[in-house]
C-alpha cells in the first residue's frame, strides 16, 4: 500500500485526487454530492465503494472514470490531470484506460455478443482479440447471440468481456452484479478478480451488498458526499467465499 | 383543468418541436387547399358575378355583313332570349414613339348605355356622345399599358381612313376578360387595345351603315345550344356568318376555365400528398409516445381511467396539432392565395378580383386536418387502449433483433459494428423506416413535379416559338389577298423572306361530333412555318388531305385515314369530305392544316393569302414595321420576338411564385419527416449512445449512429423520389392541359437533380440540428433511468 500522493501527478496507472468536490444545482436547491474527498488509489488496487444511496460513491466513480467532472479539486491518473481535460480529452481518456461495468449491462440490443465486444476492440490502442475477450468469460459458443437472447448473467459477462477486452488500467464497475442471482454475481466476480490479477487493472466497485468487501484491497465507506471510513483488507477473499 | 389535461398541455410543451414539424406537414395540405379552392372559387364567383352584372353573352358569331334589321330573325329563334349585333374592327394605331404596331379591336356601343349583352363597365370618365363621332372609350389594360387617360388623342387608321380619336372614358367588358390580340398566344396590353366607339360613329367610319358583323345572344333558361347555334348558323349563312359558338369556345372565356381546371387540379393532387404524408407521421411520432409512456398509461388505468379517457387522451393531442396546423396552414393559404390572385388580376380583367375565404372553406380545411391527424392517431390510440395496466406497469420486452439477410450482406461488406447498429435498426422497424423513406420521397417527388414544369415551358417554347415559327413578323391583312401583295412585302429593303400563310374558319364534323376551327396553311416548301411534333420532328404537310393535332382529333374521335366532314365558315360556303392524312403530336391548340393548294381549292376562291411570314433582317427591324403600317392592306403585324418576350415573363412570374411556393412545401415535408424520425430515433437509442460515448466514442462517431441511419434512409428515398416525380409529374402534366394547350412532359435530368438537392440540403440541415443533441447527451443520467 503506498500513500496518498497529493502533489501534481501520481505514479502512473495510480489515481491521486485532491479536495473533489461536487455541486449539483437544480434552480434554488444544491446538493453537495462529493464535499472535499481526498483519495489516492494504487495501480492494480481493487477497490470496493460502500454506502447509502446518495452518498456520493456514483458521482466519485463517474469522476473517476472521466464520464463527469467535479466542481471543486483537482483529479490525477499517473501525470494526467483529468481534472484540465475537455470533453474530447476525456473522451480519448475513456477510450485508452477505461473499462465500464453498469448493473443493467448496457449492451447495444442490435449487436451480437462478439460485435458488442468488437466495439470497444475496433477503437482501442492495444486490444485482444474480441473471441478471446468472449472465452474469458465463457461466451464463446453465445458469441452470435443478440442480447435478448442472453441470459442476465451472460449479459452481463459481455459487459465484463467488452470492458476488459480493451487491457484497460481501470476497471470501474457500478453494481455489477446488483441484477443477478448469487452463483452468477460469483461468476461476474471471479472474472473481475481475473482481469485485477492478469491485466494488473485497478478495479472500483460499487456495491450494497456488503459480502462483496471481502474480496477488496480496501473497502471505502461513503456518507453524505464524504469518506467515513477505510478498512484496509489484509487477506482479501476469494469470489467463491464470499457469503452473498 | 383535470390533470390529465395538464399533462397534455405538458406534453405538447415537451413534444413542441416535433408537434411543430408535424403541423408543418399538415399545414402545407391546408395552404394549398386553402390557396387553391380559394383562388378557385374567387375566380370562379368574380367572374360569374361579372358575367351576370354586365351581361355576357352565351352564344356569339362573327359573319361579313348583315342589315341589323336581320337581328329579328335570330331573336325569333326558339330559346332566344335576347339578342344584339355589333361591328367589330380591327384598326392599326399609331402611337407616338413607338416603332411596334399596336393594334385595336373597336366595339360600337350604345352611347345611351342601352346594351345588355356584353356590358362595358366604365372605370374613369364617361361614355362617347352621340354626334360626337371621335370619342371613345379605351379598355383599361390597354391605357395602363400605354400611360393613356380620358382626354388623350390616339391617332388610328380605320378601314383605311386616319382618324384622331379623343378618349373620353376607360373601361372593361366580359367578352375581354383575357384580351388576345389576333394571332396572339398571350396577351400583350401595350400593343393590343380594345376600343369601343359610338355606333353611328363606327357604322360610318367602316362604312356599315346599319349593319353588324357581330352577334351576340342570351339564351333562354331551357334553350338548347346546339339548337340554337344550328338556327343562327341557318340565319346567317346568307350575311356570312363565320359560325356560331357557345361560351366554351370563346377565347377569352376559354382561358378562364383553363385555369379553374388547373386550380382544380392542384386542389385534387397536392394537398393528398402531404395529407399522406402527415397521417404517417402523427402516427409513429404518438406511437413512440404511447411506447415510453406504457407505465404512466398503466399507471392512469389501475387509478380507474377509462380506456376512453386514455384513448381520447392521446387523440387529443393529435386534434391540437390539427388545430395548430390549420392556424397556420390558412394563414399562410390566405397569404398565399392572395399573392397568386394578384398574379391572376394582371392576366385577367375584372373591375374587381379579390381572394375571399369563406368561412366553408376554413371549416372544410379545418375538418381534413382533424380528420388526417385522427387517422394518424388511431394506430397509437387503439395499443394505449389495448393495453392492461398490470401488462403496461411492468417494463417492455428488450426489442429483440434477429440476423437476416441484410446480415449476411452487412458481413460480407465487413461492416463495422456501428455500421450493423445503423443498418439493424433500420430492419427493426420496417415501417417506420418505410415510412422516413416515403415521406422523404414524397417531398422529392412533389418538388420534382413542379420545378419540371420549367422544363415542360422551355420545351414548349422551344418547339413553338424556335422550331416552328421561324418568321419574325406575321403580318395579317385587311382581308384576304392575292399573290401580288407578298411582292409587295418581299420589296420592302431588309426583308429576307416572305412567305403565304392562310387560315379558313371551318366547322369539322365527324358524326355527332364537330368542332369550330381553322384549316391553316402555308406553302408545302415553308421555310418558316414548320410542323413539330411532340418529340421536336419536323413533319411534312401531306399533299392531299388533313393534318390534325393530336387533341382536335382526340376531340373529333378520328383516326389517320377516316374521312371528315369540313363545313367552310367563311368565303364560297360548302361543305366537302375530306380524308384526315395525318395526325402530329402539337402542344398549342386544336390546329388542323392542310396544303396550300388543297385550302384554294376549298375555298374556292383565287386570293389565297391572308397573311404573310416575314424573316428580315435584325437590323431593318424599325424601318420596315414604319414602312408596314403604311401599307392599306395591312391590318397588324405579330412580333414573334415581342410574344417570346411576354411569354418568357410569364413563365417567369408564375412559375418562380409556384417555385418558392414549392420548395417551400417539400422543405415542410422533409423537415416534418427527418425531424421526427430524427428525435424517435435518438429517443430509442439515447441508452445506446451514451453507452458508446462511456466505451470512449467521441461525439462526432456518436453523432454517426444517429446521421448515419438517416442519410442511409434519405438515400434509399432519393431514387424512390424520381419514381414518384416522374409519376406525379405526369399527372399534373395531363390535368393541366387543355383544349388551348397540352403540356409536353419534357423533364430535364437536371430537375431531378436539383429537386434532390433541395430534398438532401433539407434533410442534412434538420439532421445535423438534431444530431447536436448528442452533444448535450448527459451520459450519466441516460445510463441511470432504463427506459
Amino acid at each position: 500500500m503506498m500513500e496518498p500522493a497529493f502533489g501534481p501527478g501520481a505514479l502512473p496507472g495510480s489515481f491521486a485526487a485532491a479536495g473533489l468536490g461536487k455541486l449539483y444545482r437544480s434552480g434554488s436547491a444544491e446538493v453537495h454530492a462529493l464535499r472535499g474527498v481526498d483519495l489516492a488509489i494504487a495501480k492494480g488496487e481493487m477497490l470496493v465503494l460502500l454506502g447509502p444511496s446518495g452518498s456520493g460513491k456514483s458521482t466519485l466513480l463517474n469522476i473517476l472514470g472521466g464520464l463527469d467532472r467535479p466542481t471543486s479539486g483537482r483529479l490525477w491518473f499517473g501525470d494526467l490531470e483529468l481534472t484540465g481535460l475537455d470533453d474530447a480529452g476525456l473522451t480519448r481518456f475513456r477510450r485508452a484506460q477505461v473499462g465500464f461495468i453498469f448493473q443493467f449491462y448496457n449492451l447495444i440490443p442490435s449487436l451480437t455478443a462478439l460485435e458488442n465486444v468488437r466495439l470497444v476492440t475496433d477503437i482501442a490502442e492495444r486490444p485482444m482479440d474480441a473471441d478471446d475477450a468472449l472465452a474469458q468469460v465463457g461466451l464463446a459458443a453465445r458469441r452470435d447471440y443478440y442480447p435478448a437472447q442472453l441470459s442476465g448473467g451472460e449479459q452481463q459477462r459481455v459487459a465484463v468481456a467488452r470492458a476488459i477486452a480493451k487491457q484497460p488500467q481501470l476497471l470501474l464497475c457500478d453494481e455489477p452484479t446488483g441484477a443477478l442471482d448469487s452463483a452468477t454475481g460469483i461468476r461476474v466476480l471471479e472474472t473481475l478478480a481475473q482481469a485485477n490479477r492478469r491485466l494488473g487493472a485497478t478495479v472500483v466497485i460499487i456495491t450494497h451488498n456488503a459480502g462483496i468487501a471481502a474480496m477488496a484491497d480496501r473497502v471505502i465507506h461513503f456518507l453524505d458526499g464524504r469518506i467515513a471510513r477505510e478498512i484496509i483488507n489484509r487477506q482479501p477473499a476469494q469470489p467463491a467465499q464470499i457469503s452473498w | 383543468m383535470t390533470a390529465l389535461n395538464i399533462k397534455l398541455l405538458r406534453d405538447l410543451v415537451r413534444l413542441r418541436w416535433q408537434a411543430l414539424a408535424i403541423a408543418l406537414v399538415l399545414s402545407a395540405a391546408t395552404a394549398t387547399f386553402i390557396m387553391s379552392q380559394g383562388v378557385h372559387t374567387s375566380l370562379m364567383q368574380t367572374r360569374d358575378a361579372y358575367y351576370a352584372r354586365n351581361g355576357f353573352a352565351d352564344v356569339f358569331s362573327g359573319l361579313v355583313r348583315a342589315p341589323r334589321d336581320a337581328m329579328a330573325s335570330i331573336a325569333a329563334i326558339p330559346g332566344v332570349q335576347h339578342t344584339e349585333g355589333r361591328i367589330q374592327h380591327y384598326a392599326t394605331l399609331d402611337m407616338p414613339g413607338r416603332v411596334e404596331p399596336v393594334r385595336a379591336l373597336f366595339n360600337t356601343i350604345d352611347e345611351a348605355g342601352g346594351d345588355r349583352l356584353n356590358r362595358v363597365t366604365l372605370r374613369r370618365g364617361r361614355l362617347p356622345r352621340p354626334g360626337q363621332p371621335h370619342e371613345i372609350l379605351v379598355d383599361e389594360a390597354f391605357a395602363k399599358a400605354n400611360g393613356l387617360l380620358p382626354g388623350a388623342r390616339v391617332q388610328a387608321l380605320v378601314h383605311g381612313r386616319r382618324l384622331s380619336l379623343l378618349i373620353v372614358g376607360i373601361g372593361m367588358a366580359p367578352d375581354f376578360v383575357y384580351a388576345l390580340g389576333l394571332g396572339e398566344i398571350l396577351p400583350d396590353n401595350a400593343r393590343f387595345g380594345v376600343f369601343w366607339m359610338g355606333r353611328k360613329a363606327l357604322e360610318a367610319a367602316t362604312d356599315r351603315v346599319e349593319a353588324v358583323n357581330s352577334v351576340s345572344v342570351r339564351l333562354a333558361r331551357d334553350a338548347s345550344l346546339p339548337d340554337v347555334i344550328r338556327a343562327i348558323d341557318h340565319v346567317l349563312a346568307r350575311y356570312g356568318g363565320t359560325g356560331a359558338y357557345g361560351r366554351a369556345d370563346h377565347l377569352s372565356h376559354a382561358f378562364i376555365d383553363n385555369e379553374l381546371q388547373q386550380l382544380a387540379a392542384i386542389t385534387r393532387v397536392i394537398p393528398p400528398v402531404f395529407l399522406i404524408v402527415a397521417t404517417f407521421l402523427v402516427y409513429i411520432v404518438l406511437g413512440r409516445m404511447i411506447a415510453t409512456e406504457r407505465s404512466q398509461i398503466g399507471l392512469l388505468k389501475a387509478f380507474g381511467y377509462t380506456d376512453a379517457a386514455v384513448g381520447g387522451h392521446y387523440l387529443k393531442l393529435a386534434m391540437v396539432i390539427a388545430l395548430l396546423a390549420t392556424l397556420i396552414g390558412t394563414t399562410a393559404g390566405i397569404r398565399m392565395g392572395s399573392a397568386m390572385t394578384r398574379l391572376y388580376a394582371g392576366y385577367y380583367h375584372f373591375p374587381f378580383l379579390d381572394y375571399i375565404v369563406s368561412p366553408g372553406l376554413v371549416l372544410a380545411a379545418t375538418a381534413l386536418s382533424l380528420a388526417t391527424a385522427g387517422l394518424g392517431a388511431l394506430g397509437g390510440v387503439r395499443s394505449a387502449v389495448r393495453l392492461s395496466p398490470a401488462e403496461a406497469m411492468s417494463p417492455p420486452r428488450p426489442p429483440a433483433y434477429r440476423a437476416g439477410s441484410l446480415e449476411q450482406l452487412g458481413r460480407r461488406l465487413g461492416f463495422s459494428a456501428i455500421g450493423h447498429m445503423i443498418v439493424r435498426h433500420i430492419a427493426r422497424w420496417p415501417g417506420r423506416s418505410a415510412i422516413t423513406v416515403l415521406g422523404v420521397a414524397m417531398a422529392g417527388g412533389l418538388l420534382f413535379s413542379n420545378l419540371q414544369f420549367i422544363d415542360s415551358s422551355r420545351t414548349m417554347i422551344d418547339g413553338f416559338f424556335f422550331r416552328a415559327q421561324r418568321q419574325d413578323f406575321t403580318v395579317s391583312f385587311i382581308e384576304p389577298h392575292r399573290r401580288d401583295v407578298l411582292f409587295a412585302l418581299a420589296r420592302i429593303p431588309g426583308v429576307l423572306r416572305v412567305e403565304p400563310a392562310r387560315s379558313l374558319p371551318v366547322r369539322l364534323i365527324n358524326g355527332t361530333k364537330s368542332e369550330r376551327t381553322s384549316i391553316e396553311s402555308t406553302d408545302i416548301n415553308s421555310q418558316l412555318s414548320l410542323r413539330i411534333d411532340s418529340s421536336g420532328a419536323a413533319i411534312t404537310q401531306p399533299e392531299r388531305g388533313l393534318m390534325l393535332s393530336r387533341q382536335l382529333a382526340n376531340t373529333l374521335g378520328v383516326r389517320a385515314g377516316q374521312r371528315l366532314q369540313v363545313e367552310m365558315l367563311s368565303g364560297r360556303r360548302g361543305t366537302a369530305s375530306l380524308a384526315v392524312a395525318r395526325i402530329v403530336d402539337e402542344y398549342i391548340g386544336k390546329r388542323a392544316y392542310a396544303g396550300e393548294a388543297m385550302l384554294a381549292v376549298l375555298a374556292r376562291d383565287e386570293v389565297p393569302v391572308g397573311a404573310a411570314l416575314l424573316r428580315i433582317d435584325p437590323a431593318a427591324r424599325d424601318a420596315i414595321l414604319t414602312r408596314l403600317k403604311t401599307m392599306p392592306q395591312v391590318l397588324g403585324v405579330t412580333e414573334k420576338a415581342a410574344a417570346l418576350a411576354k411569354f418568357e415573363a410569364m413563365i417567369d412570374d408564375n412559375l418562380l411564385t409556384m417555385i418558392i411556393f414549392y420548395v417551400g412545401f417539400a422543405g415542410a415535408i422533409v423537415v416534418g419527416v427527418v425531424y421526427n424520425s430524427a428525435r424517435i430515433i435518438h429517443s430509442e437509442r439515447a441508452h445506446e449512445l451514451a453507452t458508446l460515448r462511456v466505451l470512449g466514442y467521441f461525439r462526432s462517431e456518436v453523432g454517426l449512429v444517429l446521421v448515419g441511419e438517416l442519410a442511409l434512409l434519405v438515400l434509399l428515398a432519393l431514387p424512390l423520389a424520381c419514381l414518384i416525380g416522374y409519376g406525379l409529374a405526369q399527372l399534373m402534366t395531363a390535368m393541366f392541359s387543355s383544349d388551348l394547350f397540352r403540356l409536353p412532359f419534357a423533364p430535364d435530368r437536371a430537375s431531378y437533380g436539383w429537386s434532390m438537392l433541395i430534398v438532401l440540403l433539407a434533410a442534412t440541415a434538420t439532421a445535423g440540428s438534431v444530431a447536436r443533441r448528442v452533444r448535450n447527451l448527459d451520459m450519466v443520467r441516460t445510463l441511470k433511468a432504463r427506459d
